[in-house]
């Protein structure tokens, strides 16, 4: 089954907030998702420790470097959708987790510095492919994004669409409901209502749509 | 983007994933294109050599020499530091006293 791995050597981009949001949105379309933790930080275990998990999901702690392309080979053979979240740093753990995927998601907030260094792993993905002998499927996704897009927000997408780099529509917005879900746990449709809940659903499952739609291109 | 309220499902059917190398060779591979852009080995380090002790409290005993001598052959003889051999005794000594 499909493996993604979310990643981005730059901290506070996002990658624990998609990996949750997709995770758990593609629980609720009717898969069955394992949510790697590999982040030091655990953010993946203590949304996990907040509240039940929702039906379908599963969660493996404590996945470290020399552990993580034999953990991701178990889940990948189990028929599940494997997402791997990474920690915000330039690793070895990072470029075998890459190794193993059939589809990276580099999250970014639409600033240079995130840009800057989000890039870094795009860099990365491109000499493992070259290395491996292997295409690796990989896009870019915005997150914590304004209904007003800055200017500055623009013009870093139109210099990663101009270089061929695949950026996902819609991008996650910044709202109340998604870092709740650190706060309580489960899902979008589980949590205390946290703002305009209608919104943030829809956001949520159309990211999920959008990347389900590259996995099955990947997988073809 | 409207996706209306159709809801999302997803057919586990199409979804296949593609078979990738992960021999110890192929990892190397990507552990040097890493290394290329600064992805490198950050795992924490063990921390080398003997752990320390629990053995922190002290005891300031003077002794006849010829125990002194006897004490130092026995932890010769069993490997044992002469802090263990004293627990022993301390042991054996709240044992006796325990019986009546």
């Amino acid at each position: 089954m499909p493996v993604i791995t979310i990643a981005s050597p730059k901290g506070g981009s996002g990658k624990s907030t998609t990996s949750v949001i997709l995770g758990t949105e593609m629980a609720h379309a009717g898969a069955e998702v394992t949510l790697l933790d590999c982040d030091p930080n655990r953010s993946i275990t203590l949304w996990a420790s907040r509240s039940a998990l929702p039906p379908r999901m599963a969660v493996l702690s404590h996945v470290s470097e020399s552990e993580i392309v034999r953990t991701i080979k178990q889940q990948d053979a189990d028929g599940r959708i494997v997402i791997v979240d990474l920690e915000g740093v330039a690793s070895r753990l990072v470029s075998r987790a890459i190794s193993q995927a059939d589809l990276v998601l580099t999250p970014m907030r639409a600033t240079t510095l995130d840009a800057t260094i989000g890039v870094r792993a795009l860099a990365l993905i491109a000499e493992e492919e070259e290395a491996l002998g292997r295409s690796i499927r990989h896009a870019v996704v915005f997150t914590m994004t304004r209904a007003i897009k800055s200017k500055q927000h623009t013009a870093i997408e139109a210099s990663l669409k101009g270089q061929g780099v695949d950026v996902i529509v819609p991008p996650l917005m910044e709202r109340a409901a998604f870092s709740a879900l650190f706060e309580f746990g489960g899902d979008l449709r589980s949590i205390p209502a946290q703002g305009r809940m209608d919104g943030a659903t829809e956001n949520a499952a159309a990211f999920a749509q959008e990347v389900y739609k590259r996995l099955v291109e990947a997988s073809q | 983007m409207s996706h209306g309220n159709a809801p999302f499902r997803i057919d586990i059917g199409n979804l296949k994933s593609r078979a990738k190398d992960s021999s110890p060779q192929a990892v190397e591979k990507v552990d040097s294109a890493g290394e290329k852009h600064g992805f490198v080995d950050r795992e924490p380090k063990k921390q080398r050599g003997r752990k320390p002790s629990p053995r922190t409290g002290q005891v300031h005993a003077k002794v006849l020499p010829h125990i002194a001598d006897d004490i130092a052959n026995e932890q010769k003889r069993t490997g044992k530091t002469q802090g263990v051999l004293i627990e022993e005794a301390w042991a054996l000594y709240r044992s006796q006293k325990a019986t009546p």
